[in-house]
């Protein structure tokens, strides 16, 4: 047989590769071509009809202030969100490597959030901050004191701080894994060098897990532009729609609304600002990469 | 060496193949146990294996979906048709939509009427010849063909607990003592002197708000089309208009006397209704759809709903706004038989001309029937009250052609005059906004 015949290569890559590019091809590229098509459609969705528009999708996106307001939302929503996930999933995972007793234990428990749907998440959190906080509140001020939920800036906190509740523990394993990568001889090398603990930390083990870091952050920014679950069970954007994130306004756009290619195209730019909002970062953070 | 290549080269064909009929499985039997859940693929044949017609029904009534299951299967049981149910949370033209893309649509689709308008003429089958069409005014045409076929009535007012308030007063409650604005406060004010702290609860849902109490304002004019044209064309401001200052006055009356003043946009509706129905309470804005939460407490039982009251010379204080609320068509794709949606068509008529069928609808279900031919008696309070109102035709008709997105967007301008966020003129003028920005919908 010769192996270097080109039907013998395509039929090889075929059987091996094949299955998944199908599979491939066949739940993203499909549906993400077709769904490209749509947004120069005025397709309502449900219709047989698939009326050709051209770009006015794209201006109607282009327009939509609703949705840049929902989009600038999810900027800071993401912001706060990345960089607090990372600095408690990076302090916990320090906690849960240092030696303390029952390590398996914690890093179990704080894995946990990340192990109960969003949904469900959602409606957990809107009784503790609706009714639990409140009757704290209520017992301590002896009044009647509003719910974090009921004002806009109070709803876009809680987003915050159930997402970081959610995904610390789960961004905690990878920063794990990066702590025991780090070879303890380095660390005592610099001990012995004269290096303090803390100057250990910075200069030696942070700079060998920025793979951990690149990851983590790379993780949370996607999660975090394209959240939907929580957004909907916790804050199904109220007060006055002013906590709706950028995916619920593409859904309610879609299918609420029924302008579907309009959602289409809004869709596209958020994945298109997410792409290069997570390529860039994943870019920087190789770059300066140094390996062990 | 060859042995191993030879057994990885079998091991992926064989994936691949599984693969490949896992994706194809068009040929597979169907699923026929009639289990609901959205999950639950519709069967692709029309017939099951001794050729009786399969009849799916989409439920959007969350609260009838064990009742209808139940139904299902006696009726396949004593019928020459297996009906099989399923139920949806999801928006009924999205949770449609994916139905239609995978052509397999529910042979009977319970949609709302917005759903209908937007839907008959491509997928729906014409009524217009059925037999019930003559016994019900609620039945939804388009273009003069009859599509829409009404499964209940449904109308909105204040609902009022009477034991709540006979407590306080000491006499029974009469709803027609309270027309107008002023008698209304004078017996808040009663309840208030009398140990009851707040005397009202508001949903702050934006479909409550926007869809139900703001569309009031619409439906209560003669001619609600042409007052919405007004609004559009810029000719008319909503600040103006006496029917929606009349209507703003009772609500800032509601939310003056709300339990839940300080706290108003995140109050939630299973606990305002709890406490109206406990009797904490005794007046809430909502519609005859409130009893299935209501009936989850501790109720108490002379309940009713009542016209919002006003000061107004019109009747509007005498009625309440409602009318047919969802409605089942019959897909006319490819997709549905002739047997189908034969057997789809015996299944309606058997809803209103059957005492079976008419016993689900009304005892079972508990639902307001459409149809003039039945008489059974509405077991529930609300439900009562809303029958009494249409026996004397005192409905003001639903508004059913604002724009999909009229709920949502006005929800949050009332929810934030409900907040205190805006005022009357603020909310006015998001109205306006809206309505000069929205395409109205041709009908």
């Amino acid at each position: 047989m010769n192996r270097n015949k080109l039907s013998y290569k395509v039929s090889q890559y075929l059987t091996f590769a094949g299955p998944a590019l199908i599979l491939f091809l066949g739940t993203v590229i499909i549906p993400f071509v077709y769904g490209l098509y749509l947004t120069f459609t005025s397709w309502d969705g449900i219709s047989r009809e698939k009326p050709f528009v051209g770009g006015d999708n794209y201006v109607a996106a282009f327009t939509d202030t609703a949705y840049w307001q929902a989009l600038g939302r999810t900027m800071v929503y993401s912001f706060f969100a990345v960089i607090l996930i990372n600095a408690l999933a990076f302090f916990l995972a320090y906690l849960v490597t240092s030696g303390v007793k029952g390590e398996n234990f914690f890093r179990a428990g704080f894995f946990v959030p990340n192990l109960i749907g969003g949904i469900v998440l959602g409606y957990v959190w809107k009784f503790v901050f609706n009714r639990a906080f409140v009757a704290v509140a209520d017992a301590i001020t002896g009044g009647s004191n509003p719910s974090l939920l009921s004002t806009p800036g109070g709803a876009m906190f809680c987003l915050i701080l159930v997402s970081v509740w959610q995904y610390a523990g789960y961004m905690m394993l990878i920063y794990v894994a990066g702590f025991m990568s780090v070879p303890d001889s380095l660390k005592e090398a610099a001990m012995i060098d004269g290096c303090t603990p803390a100057q250990a930390m910075k200069d030696v083990t942070i700079p060998l897990m920025r793979a951990s870091f690149v990851q983590c952050i790379f993780l949370s920014i996607t999660r975090c532009f394209m959240v939907y679950d929580v957004n909907l069970s916790l804050t199904k954007g109220e007060p006055f729609n002013s906590s709706v994130l950028a995916a619920m306004h593409v859904y309610n756009q879609a299918f609420t609304y029924k302008n579907y290619g309009t959602g289409q195209a809004e869709a596209l730019i958020l994945f298109v600002i997410c792409a290069i909002v997570g390529v860039t970062q994943v870019y920087i953070g190789k770059k300066g990469e140094v390996g062990a | 060496m060859k042995m191993k290549r030879i057994l990885a080269m079998a091991i992926s064909t064989v994936m691949t193949v599984t693969m490949l009929a896992g994706c194809g499985g068009q040929g597979a039997p169907a699923d026929t146990s009639g289990a609901a859940g959205e999950s639950g693929a519709a069967t692709e044949a029309s017939g099951d294996a001794s050729g009786r017609p399969v009849v799916t029904i989409l439920n959007s009534k969350m609260e009838i979906q064990e009742q209808l299951e139940e139904m299902a299967q006696a009726y396949s049981e004593s019928h020459d048709a297996d009906l099989e149910v399923y139920y949806s949370s999801d928006t009924i033209a999205a949770h449609l939509s994916t139905r239609y893309a995978a052509n397999e649509p529910y042979t009977l689709a319970m949609v709302d009427a917005k759903d209908v308008y937007s839907l008959a003429a491509e997928h729906a089958v014409d009524l217009s010849s059925e037999d019930w069409v003559k016994d019900t005014t609620e039945a939804i045409s388009v273009d003069g063909k009859v599509y829409g076929f009404p499964v209940c009535v449904e109308a909105r007012g204040i609902i009022y607990n009477a034991d709540a308030i006979k407590k306080i007063t000491g006499k029974d409650f009469d709803p027609e003592s309270v027309k107008t604005l002023d008698d209304f406060s004078a017996l808040l004010d009663e309840l208030k002197a009398g140990g009851m702290a707040a005397p009202t609860g508001i949903m702050k849902e934006d479909w409550s708000l926007a869809a139900h109490y703001l569309a009031e304002v619409y439906e209560q004019h003669d001619d609600p089309d042409a007052f919405l044209q007004s609004l559009h064309d810029g000719s008319a401001n909503i600040i103006k208009d006496d029917i929606f200052n009349s209507m703003m006055d009772t609500f800032d009356v509601l939310k003056a006397n709300n339990y839940a003043a300080g706290n108003a946009i995140s109050a939630e509706r299973e606990v305002t209704e709890q406490k109206l129905a406990e009797g904490e309470i005794a007046f809430m804005f909502g519609g005859n759809w409130d009893w299935s939460v209501i009936n989850q407490y501790d109720y108490s039982e002379n309940m009713g709903i009542m016209p919002v009251p006003q000061n107004t010379s019109s009747d509007a204080n005498t009625k309440l706004v409602g009318g047919g609320s969802k409605y089942f068509f019959i897909d006319s794709s490819d997709n549905t038989s002739e047997a189908q949606v034969q057997a789809a068509k015996d299944f309606l008529n058997w809803l209103v001309y059957d005492e079976e069928g008419q016993k689900f609808i009304v005892n079972d279900c508990a639902l307001v029937p459409a149809y003039s031919n039945i008489t059974l008696a509405v077991s529930d309070p609300l439900g009562s009250s809303v029958k009494a109102y249409a026996d004397k035709g005192a409905l003001i008709a639903n508004y059913n052609y604002c724009p999909d997105d009229h709920y949502s967007k006005l929800g949050a301008a009332f929810q934030e005059y409900l907040g205190d966020k805006s005022d009357r003129e603020g909310f006015a003028k998001a109205i306006d906004t809206y309505w000069q920005d929205a395409t109205l919908t041709e009908h």
